[in-house]
Formats: C-alpha cells, sequence, structure tokens
C-alpha cells in the first residue's frame, strides 16, 4: 500500500474519531494540532487504525511516535511484513 | 530542612557560592553533595532508604540494558518495581492493608491481627519511588541508556529541588543535564530566583494565610455553621495550591539558578473549564507520569474494548492517584471520584464539542466563566475527602451540613480574611492577565529597573507584612 493510500485511510479514521470533518492529514502534524486528539481519543484511534489496516502494533512501537508522520511509516512497515 | 526555614536562606546561597566557584566538572559533585546534606539534615535513617532504592534503580536498569531477551528485561523491570516500591508500602500501606485485611477477616470469625507498626512516613518516599520506576520503565523501553555512573543515578533521584514534594522529574529530562556543562546563565539565576520570590509569596503569603481559616473551621466542623465550612471548601484549592504550587516554584527556581530546567508542576490551574483541561494544569508532573506510566499501558492493553476501556482505564489511574495521595479510604474515594467525572466528560466529549461549535460558545467569555466556576466548584468539592484526610463519614458529614446550614453569615477572623482577599486578589489578577492577556503588564520581566525592583520590593514587602512567617509545613510533605 503506497504511503498516500494509508494518509487517505488515516484521515478517514482521524475524521470519526476526532469529530471533526475538516481535518487534513500532513506528516508534520501532532496532538496539538488537532482539537480533540488528547491521552483519551489517542488510545481510540490506535485502536480504530488497528482495525481498519489489519495490524497490530506494540506499546513500545507507539510509545516511539512524534507525528502523523511516523505512524504512516509504522503503519506501512507493519503492513509490508 | 524546609524551603521555608532560616537553615535553607542559609543553605542555598552557600551551595550556589560553591557550586559556581568550582570548575565545571566538579559541580555536578557539589550538587550531589548538597543533595545528600540536604537530605540526611531531614533525618539520617530515611537516607538509607533513598540509598536502597539509588542502589537498586542503578542495579536493575543496567542489567535490563544489557539483557538479551525481552523476557528476560520485563523479568528484571518486574523486579526492580517490586523492590522499589517495597520501602512504600512498608511506611505508608502497611498499617492500611493489614487494618483492612483482618476487618474483613474478623466479619468472617477470623482473628489474627498482626502489629500496627508506628512509623513516620520518611519524606519524599513516594516522590523518589515515582522517579525510580520511571526510569527503569523508560530504560525497559528504550527510551534512555541506563546510566553507567551510580553517582548521576544517585543526583537524579536525590536531588535537592525536588526530592521532598516533586515535581516528579523524568531521567530523559535531568540525566544529560545533570552530565551537560554546567554553567553560569545570568537570565536563569535572575528568572530562577523570581520563581522563587513568587514562590514564596504564594505559600507564605496565599496558603499559609488562607490555611488558618480553612484548619479554623475543618478542624472544628462541628462547631461550625454550614456557611463557613462552604467557605472553607472554596478556599481550599486556593490553599493547597498554594501549597504546592508555590512549593514546585520554589523548587523550579533554586535548580534554573543552576542552570537546570525543571519541569513546570502547574499552569493556572482555576482557568480550566473542564475537569480534563483542569488535569492538563494541575499537579502536571504526578497526572504525566500517571499517564505515561499507568493510564496508557492499561488503555493500550483495552484498547478493542473503545469507550469502555478508556473508562476503566481512567477510573484504575485515578484510584491509583488516590491511593498515591494517602493510605485512606477518603483518598480512594476521592481518586474515584475524579475518575467518575474525567470518564463522564470522556464519554460525553463528542456530543459537547458539536454542540459547543453548532452554537460557537468557546468563544464566548460567560461560558467559560461558567466552565471554569463548575470544575472548580467540583474540584473543591472533592477535596472535602481528598484534602482534609479526614474519615469518609466526616467528609459526607461536612457536605450535609453545607447544603442544610447554609443561611447564615459565615464565620469571620478579621485579620486573616482581610489578607487572605488581598493575596487571592493578587493571586488571581496575575493569573488572569497571563491567561488571557500574556505579555501586556510585565513587572518582573519589566525592562526598567525601577518597575522589575519596584515589584520585587512590593512582594518582599507582602511577604512579610501579610505572609505568615510561623513554620506551616508544606501539604505535601505528607504524601
Amino acid at each position: 500500500m503506497q504511503q498516500t493510500e494509508i494518509t487517505e485511510k488515516l484521515t478517514t479514521v482521524f475524521r470519526t474519531v476526532f469529530s471533526d470533518d475538516a481535518i487534513v492529514l500532513k506528516n508534520e502534524m501532532t496532538a496539538n494540532d488537532v482539537g480533540n486528539w488528547d491521552s483519551l481519543t489517542h488510545m481510540l484511534m490506535i485502536g480504530e487504525v488497528e482495525n481498519i489496516f489489519s495490524i497490530k502494533f506494540k506499546l513500545k512501537e507507539l510509545n516511539k511516535l512524534k507525528d502523523v508522520g511516523t505512524l504512516v511509516e509504522l503503519i506501512a512497515s507493519k503492513i509490508a511484513v | 530542612m524546609v524551603f521555608t526555614s532560616l537553615n535553607f536562606l542559609i543553605f542555598f546561597p552557600a551551595v550556589i557560592a560553591v557550586y559556581f566557584l568550582l570548575p565545571q566538572k566538579f559541580r555536578w559533585m557539589v550538587l550531589l553533595a548538597a543533595s545528600c546534606f540536604f537530605y540526611i539534615n531531614v533525618k539520617p535513617v530515611y537516607a538509607v532508604l533513598l540509598a536502597g532504592v539509588i542502589a537498586t534503580t542503578y542495579i536493575f536498569t543496567n542489567l535490563i540494558d544489557k539483557a538479551k531477551s525481552d523476557k528476560k528485561k520485563k523479568v528484571l523491570l518486574i523486579a526492580d518495581i517490586i523492590i522499589t516500591l517495597l520501602p512504600l508500602f512498608f511506611f505508608k500501606y502497611f498499617n492500611f492493608v493489614n487494618d483492612g485485611i483482618f476487618t474483613l477477616l474478623e466479619y468472617a470469625g477470623i482473628r489474627w491481627p498482626l502489629p500496627d507498626i508506628s512509623l513516620l512516613l520518611p519524606v519524599g518516599i513516594s516522590f523518589f519511588t515515582f522517579m525510580a520506576i520511571g526510569y527503569a520503565i523508560d530504560v525497559y523501553n528504550e527510551e534512555i541508556e541506563a546510566e553507567k555512573n551510580i553517582g548521576i543515578v544517585a543526583l537524579f533521584l536525590s536531588f535537592f529541588p525536588v526530592v521532598m514534594s516533586g515535581p516528579i522529574e523524568r531521567a530523559t529530562n535531568m540525566l544529560e543535564q545533570f552530565k551537560a556543562k554546567l554553567v553560569f546563565n545570568y537570565s536563569m539565576v535572575v528568572s530562577g530566583l523570581q520563581m522563587m520570590l513568587w514562590g514564596y509569596f504564594m505559600k507564605l503569603v496565599v496558603a499559609d494565610r488562607v490555611a488558618i481559616y480553612v484548619n479554623a473551621v475543618f478542624n472544628n466542623a462541628e462547631q461550625h455553621l454550614g456557611s463557613s465550612l462552604f467557605l472553607a471548601t472554596l478556599l481550599q484549592p486556593i490553599q493547597i495550591y498554594g501549597d504546592l504550587g508555590g512549593y514546585s516554584l520554589i523548587a523550579v527556581g533554586c535548580a534554573k539558578v543552576m542552570g537546570i530546567n525543571v519541569m513546570q508542576n502547574f499552569n493556572r490551574p482555576f482557568f480550566a473549564s473542564s475537569m480534563s483541561e483542569f488535569w492538563r494544569r494541575w499537579h502536571i508532573s504526578l497526572i504525566t507520569w500517571l499517564t505515561d506510566y499507568i493510564y496508557t499501558p492499561l488503555s493500550f492493553n483495552l484498547r478493542k474494548a473503545g469507550m469502555k476501556g478508556i473508562v476503566a482505564a481512567l477510573m484504575l489511574t485515578f484510584l491509583i492517584s488516590g491511593i498515591w495521595h494517602g493510605a485512606a479510604l477518603t483518598f480512594i474515594v476521592w481518586g474515584l471520584m475524579q475518575g467518575v467525572v474525567l470518564s463522564m466528560e470522556a464519554v460525553t466529549k463528542k456530543q459537547k464539542t458539536s454542540f459547543e461549535k453548532k452554537h460557537n460558545l468557546n468563544n464566548k467569555w460567560w461560558y467559560v466563566f461558567i466552565g471554569c466556576v463548575i470544575t472548580y466548584l467540583i474540584f473543591a468539592f472533592s477535596l472535602v475527602f481528598g484534602g482534609t484526610g479526614a474519615a469518609v463519614s466526616r467528609g459526607f458529614y461536612i457536605i450535609g451540613k453545607i447544603f442544610t446550614d447554609i443561611a447564615h453569615y459565615p464565620y469571620k477572623d478579621g485579620d486573616t480574611m482581610l489578607y487572605s482577599f488581598i493575596a487571592v486578589s493578587i493571586l488571581f489578577i496575575k493569573e488572569f492577565m497571563e491567561e488571557y492577556y500574556p505579555g501586556r503588564i510585565l513587572l518582573f520581566e519589566n525592562k526598567k529597573r525601577a518597575i522589575r525592583w519596584g515589584a520585587y520590593y512590593f512582594v518582599i514587602f507582602l511577604i512579610f507584612y501579610i505572609g505568615v512567617l510561623g513554620g506551616e509545613q508544606f501539604v505535601y510533605f505528607q504524601f
């Protein structure tokens, strides 16, 4: 799956979980740039990402996420396996 | 040695003088020696416990680092956490668990009590224990390498500005700073001293002055009217904020003078318009610790359960927060109350956000104001349990009396009321300006020397004129 395709799917997840249809994802975006993205909704989003992409994260991997770009890279590496 | 004691006012400048006079490579050693002296000064025997936690942390973090398999790392981490928690459990929770278990057994007709152990809680144990565990988990998660110099680990866990009451610092922030060049930085010295001055104001003028009224009323709740209890309930968050917020500012300021950045512990908490926002502004170092090391792993493991998993993780996290504050049912009730309110906010968040968007409420000052008032009231009433540390039944008695006996003028104590009003007003005006008009009125940071020094002298005058200089303890030393 191409990175653009991952970003598209991820955008749908973000819009649903964070209740904002105007979200347009960029690699450098962090929780500070998305209104409802906090420690409570973060894990809801992670659970949804796992469902949509049929992958499973490790907590260690999530701790290293810095922004949307690193999340996209992590998803891509999981799909490639 | 307490920050507000005369001893500290001699100790700190002496440490600073030696610290900056010695060559750079010896400076971390000066800090370690000063930290050892500072802690031993409280009660030498407790330093043995701190030394034990330091040794355990040093040995296990290095073993975790060297271990080849994930399984072995995990076993070592669990062993480290259990050993590090043992002193905390023994000193803080033994009697509580002992009483609880044997009360339950007595109901079943079995009588086999262990004796209660009468020991004073070692100062700072809840704080350095959490710092040690956080560091070990960070090493396990490969966020930081295990430190090879035991002196640096000892300094991290005993660093005198934070060892008594936090902020609960992270190895990821502190270790590199201790190992880097610790140089004299004029602007950091000035900024640190300004923080300390304001911290002393918050502690001596706000907290200790307000505490006179709060303690007088809560310690004799039976003799006081519901209206007095209500006023004390409203004042208690300000007292605790002045106390721990003031302590934290002095601690952060102390470290800053020495060129070390310690995390902020409070961010104008009474301007939060929801409880979830409040907990991002109040006792930040504890909440971020709980979020990273308790809530995140819990919610990760429960993520398949969706919102139910989030609620369960929240409830457990705040239950642990309550237990961390004290070994009593009243703190557990307090923690659960926070968990319930936060869970309700989490569950209704989507609806609330869309309602606010639809009516454009977040830009309306009255809506934000109502949110701030409700948040303040929820926290104030929860503190009737968590703040006084009294029995749960007493908390209910106080709340019951507030709602049934409020139609009177509250108990008045002339000077205390007047001075408290002046102190609290100054604190609120300062924080209001910083929250909504940042940079509009500068006093401590003003470019004009006369204004800057005028502000310093005014605060010093307030400390000596209306501050309570009788040596009231810091509330969080009991935790």
